[in-house]
This record gives structure tokens, C-alpha cells and sequence, in this order.
């Protein structure tokens, strides 16, 4: 009777569990009060902490300091969380070539141009911002600190336990041993899979935040979608396996992009909402910068990666800029035959624009790496264009 | 037993390079660097770092390595990396090819930085031909910061192919300070450089 009660209680947790499952209802926004003072011991440190680490992040060489830019970013935050919510935000521009954002408990946001990169709009971008924007809102890390430092107690106490068995012996010591091991275990693994729950509920704040703005919930499963694709094609470049279909590991703080996908997908056919991604706008504000950012880009040495990104942003359209953006990525790798893509890639541009002087001092480059006299003659080309170029007599000297 | 003291004399063996320690150098004194034909005379005394950037390198200083360093590239064959890789895996570094044109050796060096320090901060800002072991040659001047550090650094490299290996040597410290003064040092170590036949 005692063991049918047992599976009475597990069959009723497991068809919660499923339900909840299935459900994974999108929150109503929860009323939000601006001016929010941490509360507690707890999250008065950890406040105390991101205040110090913001003072001296302001002033940092790698934060990106132009006031129309953030405040495009800025606007992109308020049309997405709305104009109450987003006044909590200071926006950080992190010159970092990773797809990351992340959000202090003080309110600081970074948010790296990598990201700005990679997302295609708007849309995808809100979709992002307003994830981090959850976990804010949701009080996460201070939540995340708080169970860690519960399961680091128990973690500690079952290994007291289990050291005191161990040494004052008995007829159960080795049980008490390992049952003391698996607490252990659990404890820290519960860790884990909080820091996933509270993505989870991030990605379900942040499509509540979708629903009521204007944006078209389907940014945020495109822009995990294309995610997974850059990984693939980074991993294919360097001859490793794809981790597409890998499944969350112990240690794992976040669950899986293909989870959140399909997941995110889900929700998003199921809002059927129609919505605007904001793309030209986002293409004219960007345009300034995008050059910086590829070239950071091809400088971290990933070619599929950089190439998957580069034919993203161009679509079927490659103006001369991203053209010679390939270009360079082509001849910095410099195998035989990707110097002879790119001798096709500069001749594209200044076939469209032959005004563009870089272009013809790469289109020299590669054609003398690959033992092509004609070389010589675009980079004198290049000189006769830009007499005062900063190389010109570095130029000139391989040219003699 | 025995075999115990066997396994204990190996790993001392193989552990001795990683715990070899620093070496003075000799002012006026001709010294060959980073395991290659290449030999140097340094006009004051320097201190060689026992722990090598790499496999044909070696580095040396005058008051500590985040101060004041000058490092010494002595033949990286194709397909090799300027140095070790940091994290071979997700951030592999770009290799020297024989093919590649004096233009692309700052290029391969700026991004050997900027991956293997993690920094965006790395600029290369002055490019220009020079003469380097008798050979036609690259000189280039590059600044950049670490990562949580706002120091800015400044440094300064010379870069020859030689049969299809590069020699180079680099020089990079604080911009306050340490680059003004010990610039002249590293000019005389680059000056008297030369490559046995």
C-alpha cells in the first residue's frame, strides 16, 4: 500500500510536469513600478558589486561611446518592453565580436556588436534585448545566487555527513558514503538546471514583451535559427562536429538553441501575430558601423563562420562594400584558390564602383601572391588613387 | 619501487624546460636567439625569460614581462602559429604560410593578438619597408590594450621571409613610459641582428 502511494504521488507529479510541459503559457506582463531600490542583504550586495564593476566599465576602451547609436539601441529597447520599462536601462556597446547581451541587477545592459552584426533587424535584435531585459525584471541572478549558495550548503553538510561516516565507520557506512555522493551530485546539479529554468522563462517574458509590442514575434526563433547555423558553419571550417543535436549536458546553464527554436517557433505560430522587423531602419542606423564590426569579424580567424555571416547580411544583394568585405576575408586566408575568389571579388567592385581604391590594392595583393604579374599594375593603380596612403611606400617597395 | 623512481627521474626530466628559469644577457655580447641562426648583440643587459611564447621563440625583458618585452621569432615554418596556441579548439590562431607577402605578416600578427589576448583593441598603425638579416623586409608599429586593463600598449616589429621562413622580431610595452625609454634598446638589438649562412 505504502509503495502504490509512492507511485500514486509520481504519476500525478509526472502529468504536472508533462502539462506544464505542453502548456508553457506566455506570461501576462506582471505590473512593473520603476525605481526600484534592491531589498534584502542579499541583493543589496550584489547591487553594491554591479555598481562597482559599472563605475569603472563606463570608462572602459572597449565600450563603444556614440550617443546617436545608443540612442537607436536605446529606442529599439523601448519599443520592445515599453517606455516605463525600458527608462531602467543603461545601454553598454561592447566592441566584441560575440553573439552576446547581458543585464546587470542594477540595470547596466551590454550589449556586444556582435550582436548588433548578426541580428537582420530590429525585430531580432528587440528579441534578444527583451530576454535579458526578463531576467532583469524576473530578478534572476539574485534568484540564481540565492540557490546556489543553498545547494552549495547542502553540498557541504551531506559531505560532512558523509566524512563523518567514513571515519566513525558502522554497519551502513559505505550507503551513507554514497547516498552523501548523490546529494552532492544533486545539489549541484540542481544549480544547473535552475540557471536553464530561468532561460526558459526569459525566452516566455520576452515573447510576452513580443506580443505586446510591434514587432513580429517570429524575430526570436529566426535569429536561434540562424545561431545554430553560424555554429555549423564555424564548426565545418574548422573540420569539427555540428552540436546541433546535442542534448543539455549536466553542466549546461542554458538549454539547448534547437530547444529554444522549436520551442520559440511554437509560440510564435501559435500568437499568430503580424508584426514589422524594422529592417530598414535597422540597415540605415548600422551602416556606419558595419564595416568595423566585419573587419573585427574576419580578424578572429573563422572563415565559414564570417563568410555565413557576410552572405546573411547581403542577401541576394552584395553592394561593393560587403563585396570587397569578402574579398578581404578571401585573401586574408589566402589559399590558391581563395585568392582566386577574391581577385573575382575585387574585380566586382570596382567594376561597380571605380572609385573604390582599397580594392584595387587588395585585387594587386592577391594577384602577387598568386604570381600574377598583373598585380603590379592595380597597385599602382591603388597609388595613383591614393598617393598618400599609409602603406604607399611599403606598396611601392613590392612593386619594384 | 624502482619503477616509481623511474616514472618520478621522467617527469623531472620533462618538467624541467616549463620550470627553467630567467637568464641574464651579456651587454656587447653576441647571443643566439630562439633556437635559430639568428644572433643578436644587445647594447645593455636584458633578462631572458625561461618560458618560451612558442617553439621558435623566445622573449626577453628588462623589468618584468607586462613592462617591457622584446620577443624574438626565429624561423615559424609554414603552417605554424606565431606562438602557443591559448585555445586551440574555439579561438585557433591563423598560421604563417610561406606565400604570404611582406603586407600580411602585420596582418597575421595583428590577429594572432587579438585572438590569443581576447581584445578588439589592437590596431596596427604605421606599415613601411625596411631592410632586416640583409634582407628586404616589413616594419610595422601597433597599439593596443588587454582585456580588463586599460593600460594602453604600444609596440614596434621588424618581419623578414627568409626561405620561406619568418624571422621577426617584436617590441611592446606601456605607451606610458616604459615605450619611450626603452625603444632605443630594442632599436640597437634590431640594428646588430644578423643570420648565420
Amino acid at each position: 500500500m505504502r509503495g502504490g502511494g509512492w507511485r500514486q504521488v509520481a504519476a500525478v507529479v509526472a502529468l504536472l510536469t508533462s502539462q506544464a510541459a505542453q502548456a508553457e503559457p506566455i506570461p501576462t506582463l506582471p505590473p512593473y513600478s520603476g525605481a526600484y531600490q534592491p531589498q534584502g542583504v542579499d541583493e543589496r550586495g550584489l547591487w553594491m558589486l554591479v555598481d562597482e564593476n559599472e563605475r569603472s566599465f563606463r570608462d572602459s576602451t572597449v565600450v563603444i561611446n556614440d550617443a546617436p547609436l545608443k540612442a537607436y539601441i536605446q529606442q529599439i529597447m523601448c519599443r520592445m518592453v515599453g517606455a516605463a520599462r525600458c527608462q531602467t536601462v543603461r545601454l553598454y556597446i561592447v566592441r566584441d565580436t560575440s553573439f552576446n547581451a547581458s543585464m546587470a541587477p542594477n540595470g547596466m545592459m551590454i550589449v556586444h556588436t556582435g550582436l548588433l552584426l548578426r541580428a537582420r533587424d530590429e525585430g531580432e535584435l528587440a528579441a534578444v534585448l527583451g530576454h535579458e531585459f526578463a531576467h532583469f525584471e524576473l530578478r534572476h541572478t539574485l534568484l540564481g545566487f540565492q540557490q546556489g549558495r543553498k545547494a552549495g550548503d547542502i553540498a557541504a553538510w551531506a559531505g560532512v555527513a558523509g566524512a563523518a561516516a567514513w571515519t566513525y565507520g558502522g554497519r551502513n557506512a559505505y550507503d551513507t558514503v554514497r547516498m552523501a555522493r548523490s546529494v552532492q551530485n544533486a545539489a549541484i546539479g540542481s544549480t544547473y538546471a535552475h540557471t536553464r529554468n530561468q532561460e526558459r522563462q526569459a525566452d516566455l517574458l520576452s515573447m510576452a514583451y513580443l506580443r505586446a509590442s510591434a514587432y513580429d514575434p517570429h524575430c526570436f526563433p529566426d535569429v536561434w535559427d540562424r545561431l545554430l547555423d553560424k555554429a555549423d558553419a564555424t564548426a565545418h571550417g574548422r573540420r569539427q562536429r555540428s552540436k546541433r543535436y546535442d542534448r543539455a549536458g549536466f553542466s549546461d546553464n542554458h538549454p539547448t538553441e534547437l530547444e529554444r527554436t522549436t520551442t520559440l517557433r511554437r509560440l510564435a505560430m501559435a500568437m499568430n501575430k503580424p508584426g514589422e522587423d524594422g529592417k530598414a531602419r535597422y540597415d540605415m542606423a548600422l551602416a556606419g558601423w558595419r564595416a568595423q564590426w566585419i573587419d573585427d569579424e574576419i580578424k578572429r580567424n573563422d572563415f565559414e563562420g564570417t563568410d555565413y555571416i557576410l552572405r546573411q547580411i547581403a542577401g541576394p544583394d552584395w553592394t561593393p562594400d560587403l563585396l570587397f568585405a569578402r574579398a578581404e576575408l578571401y585573401r586574408t586566408r589566402g589559399h590558391p584558390h581563395d585568392l582566386a575568389a577574391a581577385v573575382g571579388f575585387y574585380r566586382d567592385v570596382v567594376a561597380r564602383d571605380p572609385t573604390h581604391a582599397e580594392a584595387y590594392r587588395g585585387l594587386g595583393l592577391a594577384q602577387l601572391r598568386s604570381h600574377d604579374a598583373a598585380g603590379a599594375e592595380a597597385l599602382r593603380t591603388y597609388l595613383t588613387m591614393k598617393p598618400a596612403a599609409e602603406d604607399a611606400a611599403m606598396i611601392s617597395m613590392l612593386i619594384q | 619501487m624502482k619503477r616509481t623512481l623511474w616514472l618520478g627521474a621522467i617527469l623531472l626530466a620533462t618538467a624541467q624546460p616549463a620550470l627553467a628559469s630567467n637568464t641574464l644577457i651579456a651587454a656587447q655580447a653576441p647571443v643566439a636567439v630562439a633556437k635559430s641562426p639568428m644572433t643578436v648583440t644587445p647594447d645593455r643587459e636584458w633578462n631572458k625569460m625561461g618560458a618560451r611564447p612558442g617553439r621558435n621563440s623566445e622573449s626577453w625583458t628588462i623589468d618584468g614581462d607586462g613592462l617591457n618585452e622584446v620577443t624574438f621569432y626565429g624561423g615559424i615554418e609554414p603552417d605554424r602559429t606565431l606562438f602557443r596556441e591559448v585555445n586551440k579548439h574555439s579561438t585557433p590562431l591563423p598560421r604563417f604560410s610561406s606565400t604570404m607577402l611582406l603586407t600580411d605578416i602585420p596582418a597575421l600578427f595583428e590577429a594572432s593578438y587579438r585572438i590569443a589576448l581576447n581584445t578588439p583593441v589592437m590596431k596596427i598603425d604605421t606599415v613601411a619597408p625596411t631592410t632586416f638579416l640583409g634582407h628586404k623586409a616589413v616594419q610595422f608599429a601597433f597599439t593596443y590594450s588587454r582585456v580588463d586593463e586599460e593600460v594602453r600598449r604600444r609596440g614596434d616589429a621588424v618581419a623578414a621571409i627568409i626561405d620561406g621562413k619568418l624571422f621577426m622580431i617584436t617590441f611592446d610595452a606601456p605607451d606610458v613610459f616604459y615605450y619611450q625609454r626603452d625603444m632605443a634598446a630594442y632599436r640597437a638589438i634590431v640594428a646588430r641582428a644578423v643570420i648565420a649562412r
